[in-house]
This record gives structure tokens, sequence and C-alpha cells, in this order.
């Protein structure tokens, strides 16, 4: 079971990446970065998954050494990067709609005055 | 004291200002009178490049209204000082004065630093004729650079062989491991590079078929096109002294192994095959070849002579 | 070493963050209170890592302190550990000696911009971030840093947002800058699921020894997101679209500061954490990184006509040099590449500042129209000239110093192991120092030298303020170029003893034995043997003796000299001598404009030039495209050669 998380989460990974490379559309670029970041947070969540664990939720005398519970510290990881991932969003969102104020399109192949 | 004198004398005396002017304004009167005697003129008396020096000292120095004073007048100060710090580094066979902490890396960087004192200084006389050989001489630049770092790698892993580092940048060992194993000149590995070389000395000098950067017919002496009076004397004088060190670096790098034991014997070897090289590498090509254009210049550089440059570099390696 | 500077490295990053904080909550009443607050933040960090220098660079001391005192339980590190040694002590003075100017700077350098709290809030958490990210002890950590890093970047680059493309540039670099950081992370997930730690020292304990696919696909995974946040190949196009929109002090942050973040990244991943320096296909696949982004970065300045763009291309191409020396996996090729990443910090700040200075008076960056601005701006023009000498590698300035030195190593890496390829390493770095040159020549020929384009006649030159911090960073331009075996002992060498020393920085953490205990052993020796010498003193000495003979065997012969330079001032404004020479002609505006310089070379490599124009398309798409490549180029080779 655990072998499909991994399966699925580099699937959304190559899924952004495909999307991020082959969408002209900023808002499609958006997903694919969201897309990337989730394929990366299932991954994380996975590496610390045990089968038949329990919630990571001790209190220190309760805390024996054949107490069995999932990884937690990936947990903590994951909420770490759902945050960053919500304000890599929030940010792009904020530039998209700025650029379409200044260039006047969404399209990524016509933002281009910066290059060569 | 007498360190201190004897420093005095090694900058103003030997191998410094007076020894590279003398044998520098000599070397580009006999140039003039070689080139004008293969054309079948008279050409002018030898010591014409100091006559000219004088000349320019007496007259007038003109600052144009565009230009940057201070980089204007400093610039052929500085890129003559480099110049001749260069030729103090070069030991003259067995008498070495500063060889030590001769490096070729550093030799390459100060010929770098006289050229680009010359593009300051034209930069600074805000002429547009000087743009345009300011951007010459660069290409230039860029052109015989490639060839002269490959054959300096090619001589310093040469010359390297035995040491524990297998290479060496230091001019002193390579003019060591020549007196034990002969000149470079004479292995046959390195006799590309060698001939690279002598096509590097032209151009690095700014010599006749590959003196884009002053063109007089094209673009008006081009980096010199604003320079009048002991400032444009002292850049003469600069490309005089820069014949003699180049070919005393292509002595010190192919023939280093020559050596008397005395000084004086020693700075007589090393002006005889000054002439000997002026003659191959800037009267001949001077007499017969018309000058190249630019793009031709780079291609030249990039493609013939750093060829045979790298042929020598991979003959090296391979240990040949 | 007393017992409160322990806390030195945890209250520098947190002055940075609570400068940023107190800023937004106090700054918009006041600008006064606002400056204060910054300069206050900046100043706290900046004394407080000078104060480290002697306990750590100098006696071989490090810190470890462990966040909230959760020290490791039976060979766990389970706390968040800031861990300083000498080399991350040495970035950390890199990193506040930039912020200090950059945040000096920007007090004038800004003064025609809005919002400025804003401005100062992002930068210090920008700084507090890098900060952060070198003194940190936890690879997780280090992640969080680079996004935060990325993310007040990314808001920093936008911040003129009329500005023509900072938005643009803004969104590209936050678009395939996420690429990077999402490599770095799942870089990092992937080492979690082999080793149950993310300790820096715990880890370079376990993953030498843990030598299986996973984790080589995350020393993979790590290094292209490490390398995109230096702007290597084939990231560069980032850095050049995000340095010619930002403003200049941010300017120098990215690219004195966040490359070297990622260079540091390297550094540790490389020779601490997987110890596999010496393994001859890292050193390949390292040092050819390092020459592509070099040579291809400096060929692509010559296309460029935006004067910050074109130092944007620059400053990848001299991170390029560092991550080829830092590929040799030599000791002394390690300790060229520190010098050289201080270097670029110093003389690429230098530029960048000219640039915000000519920007800021003449209100342009086009190198084709800008020209003749010496005589209104002698000062910038003068240091402008000493960072371009610098970083063209010429002597006695810094920059020749530390690319002598890696010129030293890259051929003695090819003596000693009888390679070819490291000839080749040598042979570019040399021929890319020369078109280094031929560009700084551009950019000097076109803005500051030549005739000066009318309208540009009421440029004035900056004030004080901002000429201050440039000429701070043009005194430590020349200083190291004149001592640089003073800044090998106090620097270099401990800085590269502490990266090579991976036992050392794991005990230190860890407790005595434990490196031992899981076989860890130095790798590399420390070996410093040169195969010439440079002793830029004496030169000088040289130098300025031969100068002072020429001055007087040339003022010898003339003695009118005083009256001609006299005439010249009273007669200058309307005699036609003194006029440029036109062939006769009447003297017109005329400028050779920066792009038709070197038409020789250019004329040549037409095709190359032309294949990089349509390469670097300005579309996002491509740019996420090469990323992506990257990683998966980067993968390949690892799983097939490692």
């Amino acid at each position: 079971m655990i072998f499909t998380n991994y399966l699925v989460c580099f699937f959304l990974v190559a899924l952004g990446i495909y999307c991020m490379v082959s969408q002209k559309n900023l808002f499609k670029i958006t997903v694919g970065m969201g897309l990337v970041d989730y394929g990366v947070n299932l991954l994380i969540v996975s590496v610390g998954f045990r089968s038949g664990g329990t919630a990571p939720i001790f209190n220190i005398s309760e805390l024996t050494r054949s107490s069995f519970f999932v990884d937690p510290i990936p947990q903590a990881l994951t909420l770490t990067s759902i945050v960053i991932g919500a304000c890599t969003t929030a940010m792009t969102l904020c530039l998209i709609i700025m650029l379409y104020k200044q260039y006047g399109t969404l399209q990524s192949d016509e933002i281009r005055r910066l290059r060569g | 004291m007498t360190t201190l004198l004897w420093t005095i004398f090694h900058v103003l005396v030997f191998p410094g200002l007076l020894f590279c002017v003398v044998v520098g304004v000599l070397l580009a009167g006999l140039d003039r009178k070689l080139v004008a005697r293969m054309q079948n003129r008279v050409g002018p008396p030898l010591l014409q490049p100091w006559y000219d020096f004088l000349k320019c000292c007496g007259k007038e120095t003109i600052i144009p209204r565009h230009a940057r004073r201070g980089l204007f007048l400093a610039a052929p100060i500085i890129g003559f000082a480099a110049l001749i710090t260069v030729a103090l580094f070069i030991p003259v066979f067995s008498y070495s004065v500063y060889s030590t902490s001769a490096d070729l890396v550093v030799i390459l960087y100060l010929l770098t630093a006289v050229g680009v004192s010359m593009i300051v200084g034209a930069a600074a006389s805000g002429s547009p004729f000087a743009g345009v050989g300011l951007s010459r001489e660069m290409v230039a630049m860029i052109s015989y650079e490639l060839p002269f770092v490959l054959v300096l790698l090619a001589v310093g892993r040469m010359a390297g062989e035995g040491s524990p580092l297998g290479v060496t940048f230091s001019l002193q060992a390579i003019v060591d491991w020549q007196t034990v194993n002969g000149n470079l000149l004479f292995h046959w590995s390195l006799i590309p590079a060698a001939l690279a070389m002598l096509f590097v000395i032209p151009c690095e000098i700014g010599m006749h078929p590959f003196d884009i950067a002053e063109a007089e017919t094209e673009i008006c002496e081009g980096t010199l096109a604003e320079y009048s009076g002991p400032p444009a004397g002292l850049f003469r004088l600069t490309h005089c002294v820069k014949m003699y060190v180049m070919c005393a670096l292509f002595c010190v790098l192919f023939l280093g192994g020559i050596r008397t034991g005395y000084a004086a014997l020693d700075a007589l070897v090393m002006v005889g095959l000054s002439v000997v090289l002026t003659f191959v590498t800037m009267s001949v090509p001077h007499a017969v070849c018309a000058r190249f254009k630019v793009e031709q210049v780079f291609k030249f550089y990039w493609t013939v002579v750093a060829g045979l440059a790298l042929i020598s570099l991979i003959l090296v390696w391979l240990g040949l | 070493m007393y017992d409160f500077m322990y806390h030195f490295p945890v209250l520098a990053i947190m002055a940075l963050f609570l400068g940023a904080f107190l800023n937004s909550l106090v700054g918009r009443r006041n600008a006064k209170v606002r400056n204060t607050v910054v300069v206050l933040s900046m100043l706290a960090a900046l004394v407080m890592m000078l104060s480290l220098v002697k306990p750590i660079l100098l006696d071989g001391n490090s810190i470890v302190y462990w966040l909230s005192n959760w020290a490791p339980v039976e060979g766990w590190a389970i706390g968040i550990s800031l861990e300083v040694d000498a080399l991350s002590l040495f970035f950390a003075l890199i990193v506040v000696v930039a912020v200090f100017v950059s945040g000096v700077y920007s007090f004038f350098y800004m003064d025609r911009d809005d919002s400025l709290v804003n401005y100062y809030t992002l930068f210090l958490m920008l700084s507090g971030s890098v900060l952060g990210l070198v003194l940190s002890g936890d690879l997780f950590n280090m992640f969080v840093m680079i996004e935060i890093m990325t993310f007040t970047a990314v808001a920093l680059t936008a911040f003129r947002n009329t500005y023509e493309g900072a938005l643009e540039g803004a969104f590209k670099y936050l678009v395939v800058g996420s690429l990077g950081s999402t490599s770095v992370l799942i870089g990092i997930a992937l080492i979690y699921s082999q080793t149950h730690t993310l300790n820096l020292a715990q880890l370079a304990a376990v993953l030498p020894q843990a030598d299986n696919p996973v984790t080589i696909l995350a020393f993979a995974f790590l290094f292209v997101g490490f390398g995109s946040k230096a702007f290597l190949f084939p990231f560069h196009p980032l850095a050049a679209d995000a340095h010619a929109v930002a403003p200049a002090s941010i300017s120098l942050m990215i690219s004195g500061v966040l490359t070297k973040c990622g260079v540091y990244g390297i550094i540790r991943l490389g020779y601490c954490l997987y110890q596999n320096m010496d393994q001859p296909f890292v050193q390949y696949f390292v040092t050819g990184v390092g020459v592509f982004s070099m040579f291809v970065c400096v060929t692509m300045a010559f296309n460029q006509h935006n004067f910050k763009r074109l130092l944007a291309f620059h400053s990848i191409s001299q991170v390029g040099y560092v991550i080829t020396v830092v590929g040799l996996g030599s000791a002394l090729g390690l300790s060229a590449g520190l010098f050289h990443a201080m270097n670029h910090t110093i003389f690429k700040g230098l530029l960048f500042l000219t640039a915000g200075a000519v920007q800021h008076a003449a209100g342009s960056l086009d190198l084709d129209e800008l020209g003749g601005l010496s005589k209104k701006m002698p000062h910038t023009c003068a240091l402008f000239l000493i960072g371009a000498a610098s970083i063209s590698g010429l002597p006695p300035f810094n920059g020749f110093a530390s690319k002598w030195m890696i010129y030293e190593a890259a051929f003695q890496q090819a003596g000693e192991t009888g390679n070819f390829f490291f000839v080749v390493v040598c042979v570019a770095a040399l021929i890319t120092s020369v078109l280094t040159l031929a560009s700084f020549v551009k950019v000097a020929q076109s803005v500051f030298f030549g005739q000066l384009n009318p309208r540009f006649a009421n440029t004035h030159e900056v004030s004080l303020g901002m000429r201050i911090p440039m000429w701070i960073l043009a005194v430590l331009c020349i200083l190291p170029g004149l001592f640089p075996d003073k800044v090998q002992q106090w620097l270099l060498t401990p800085a590269t003893l502490a990266a090579v020393n991976a036992p050392g920085y794991i005990d230190a953490a860890m407790g005595t034995g434990y490196a031992a205990q899981h076989g860890v052993e130095a790798t590399l020796s420390a070996g410093f043997g040169m195969s010439g010498a440079w002793q830029p003193v004496m030169w000088l000495l040289l130098l300025i003796s031969v100068t002072l003979a020429v001055c007087i065997v040339a003022l010898l012969g003339s003695d009118e000299k005083a009256t001609v330079t006299s005439e010249i001032s009273s007669s200058e404004d309307n005699d036609p001598k003194y006029d440029s020479f036109f062939s006769g002609e009447a003297s017109v505006y005329s400028q050779v404009g920066g792009s038709d310089l070197f038409w020789g070379f250019k004329h040549n490599w037409r095709h190359y030039f032309s294949f990089m124009h349509n390469w670097h398309s300005g579309v996002v798409n491509d740019y996420t495209l090469y990323g992506a490549a990257a990683i998966a180029v980067a993968l390949v080779l690892c799983v097939i050669f490692l």
C-alpha cells in the first residue's frame, strides 16, 4: 500500500512539472506548482508512515519502549511544507494579477520582455 | 643599503628601464630598417624611434575636451611601468633578479595590464576613433590569449616533469629544467607550440599585419588618435620595449638552457636572439603581408595558431 | 571563548528577524525610527559575527547551539541545532558585511521610492534567512531558510513593480526557483527515509556509510537544488532576469549573498555530508557544471544591452569559477574557491552599486544610450574601474589573487592526476577571464567614457551616502589583493580545514568519538602546495618604483609642462584644437554603441550567439524545462556513475 503512495507522489510531481513546462497559461503554471508541492508533501508523509502505528500523540508518562507509532517528524515537516506551498501559491497569484494589469495577457510566451 | 642600491640599479639600469629602452629602441629601429631594405627602400636611421620619442617629448600635450584628464595622462605611465616590471621578472638566462616570484600567470596578466592601460587611455580620450581602436585592441587580445595560454600550459607541463606537482608555473623552474634537459625548442613535441608562440609575438605587440588596433589608414591610429606630446611618446616607447620583452619571453620559454654564466655575455646573447626573433616574427611578415581584417585575425588565431599550440599541449600531456 | 558568545549565532539571526518585525510594527510612523531599527539590527548582527572571528577562525573552536537545550540523546540528535564552524562563520561574515553595505546604500539609493517599510522588512528577513542558512546545523532548517530567502528575494525583485520587467523577472524567479526548492525538499525527504535524522552532523556520520540508490538520488536532488540557488547553469537565466530589474541594493544581495548560500550548500553537501568529493565522477560533474556556467554566462554577457543584466551574467560566471574549483576536491582548490567567493561578493557588490549609482543619477541603464559619464561622475567612474579591474583579475586587485589560485589549483590537479580534463578547465578559466575583461571594457567605454549623450547633460555625482558604501567595498577589493597571504592565514585556511574536517564537525555536535564510532575519517589532506609564487606587495613596490622612475625621467625632459597645463585650462572652452579628432570634419556627437564593440569577435561567433539568444527565450516554460532537464540529467548521471 505504501508503495502506491510513492508511485502516486512521483506521478504527481511528474505531472506537475509537465504542467509547468507545457501550459502557457499562468494560472495553469500555478496549478502545476501546486501539484508538485502536493506530490512532495505526500512523499514526506509516506516516508514517516509505519504500518500499524498509532498517531504520535502521547504524554511523556505514557511513552514507553513498546509504544508503536508513526514517525511524527515528517508530519511536522509536511505542515511546514504545506504552509510554504500556500505562500508560494499566494505570491504567484499576486504576481499574476499584477502581470495581467501590466501586460494585458496571461500567456507566458507573450510575457518575455527580458530575454536573450 | 647595498640591497637598496642594487634594487635601484635593477629597476633603473639592468635589466630594467635603461636596458629595456635601449634594446627596445634598437630592435624597433632595426625592424624598420630591415623592412625598408626588403622593400628596396633606404629606410630611416637605426635610432629613428628614439628621435621620434624625443620629438614627442618636446611637443605640447593636448588634452581633448571630452577626455578624462587624470586617466588620460596616467594610462601611458602605468602601462609602461607594468611592462618594465615584466622585464624585471624575466630572467636574462642565468641573471635573474626577481624570478623567485616570477610566474607565468603573473606575466600573462601583467602583459594584459599593458594592453588594458592602452585601452583605458584610449577610452579616456573620448574620441570615436579611439573607441573603435580599443574595441579592436580587445579583439586582438582575445585572439592571441588562447594560443598564448595553451603554449604556457604546454611549457609548464613539460618543465614540471619530475617535480612533485607534475606541473610548474615558475619561470625559474622552466629555465632550470632547460639547463639540465636541453632547450625546449629542440623537444620535437614542443615545436608546434614554439611556432604558435612565434605567431603570438607580433599580435601581442601589434606589429604590422596584426596592427588592427592602430590601422593608421582606416581609423587614424585608433587607440592613439588623441595622444600627443610626451604621453604619445611614452606609448611608442612602450611599443618598442614590448618588442624586446616578448622576444625575451620566447627566449626564456624555449631557449632557456643557454647559459654562459656571465651576465654581460648572457645579455648579449639575449639581444642577439631578440634580433633574430624580430627579423623572423616581425620584419618578414611586415614586409610581405597586408594588414589582416579584424575578423580574420580572430579566426586565424583561434584556429591555426591555437591548433598548433593544442597539438603541443596534447603531445606533452601524452608524455611524448 | 566567553560563555555568552555561545548565544551569538542565534542572537544574530534573531536580531535581523526581530528588526524586520519591529520595523513593520513601528516604522510606518517615522522614517527616522525605521532607519534606526534597521541600522541597529544590522549592526548587531555584524558585531556579533565579528566578535566570533577570534574564537572560531583563529582559535579553531566551534559553537554548537541546541535550541531549547535539546541536546542529543543516545547518539540521536532530537533537537534543532545551530552549528558554527569556521566554514559557516566565513560565509556568515560575507553575509553580514554585504548586508550592512547594502542596507546603508539603500537609505540613500531608495530615497525616491515609497512604502519603504515593506522594503526594509523584506530586506531584513532576507538577511536573517541567509544568515540562518549558513549557521544552521539542520538540513530542514536550511530548506526553510532557503524558502524564506526565495520569497523575500522575489518580493524585493518585484519591489519597483512599475519598472519595466520587474514583475516578469520576479515571476520567473518564483516559478523556476520553486522547482529548485522542491528539489531540495525531495532530497531531504529521501535522506530522512534512509537515516531518520536531519541533523547535519549526524547525517555526516551516517550518510557516507548508507551508500544506497536512495541516498545517491538524494545527493543529485540536493545538488541541483543548491545549484539552482547559486543560479548555476542552466538556472542562470533567472539570475539575469531578477538582477536586471531589482533595485541595485537587492542585486547586490542576490548576487553577493544568495548565490553564496548555494555555494555553501554545495560545499557542505560534497565535503561534509557525503564526503564524496574525492570520487572522480563527483569532481567531473561539479567542475563540469562550474565550467559550463562560467563560460556560457560570460559569452551571454556579450549580447547584453542592459548594464545590470550584463553584470548579472558575469555574476553567474564568477560563481561558476567558484564551483569549478570547489569541484576539484583539493584543499588548494577549496580555499581558492572560498577566496573567490568572498572576492566575488565584494567586487560584484561594488559593480552593482555603481550600476545603481548610474541608474540613480542618469535614470538609464542602457549601454547603447549612456556614455561619457566619467566627467559627470568621477568618483563612480573610479569605483567602477576598481571593480572592473578586480573582476577581470588585473593585478594587484583581489580578483587576481583568487583567480591566480584558481589556475594554480586547476593546473596542479591536472598535473597530479595527469588528466586532460583539468587542463581544459584551466584553459577555460583563463579564457573566461579575458572575455570578462573584454566585457568590462565594453561597459567602461559605453557608460563612462566616450562622448556624453546630450540627454544626460544634467547628470550629477551621487550623494556621499551612496559613495561611502562603495568606497568601503573598493577598499575591500584592494586589501585582500595586496595581502593574500594574510587572508589565507586568517580566513581561508581555517575555513578550508573546517570544510574538509568532517569528523571535527560531527564530534563537535554529537560528542567526541561519534565520528570514529561511525568510521568517518578526514578524507582530504590539507596540503597547500603551489606550483608558482605570487608576492603582490613586492610586485606593487616594484610597480611604484618603476612608475616613479618613469615620472622622474619624463619630468626631466619637459620644463614647459607647467605652463602648458595652465594654458589649457584658460583656453579650453573655445579652442577647436581641444575637440576630438574627426579627420578634419566638424566635431559632432558620436559614440560607438556598446553592442557594436568587438565586432570582429562577435562576427566569428555569430552562430553561437544567435543560438544562445534564442535559447534564452524569456518564456517561463522553457526555463522550467531547462531546470527539469537539469534534475533529470543529474539523477541519471548520479545513478549510473555513483
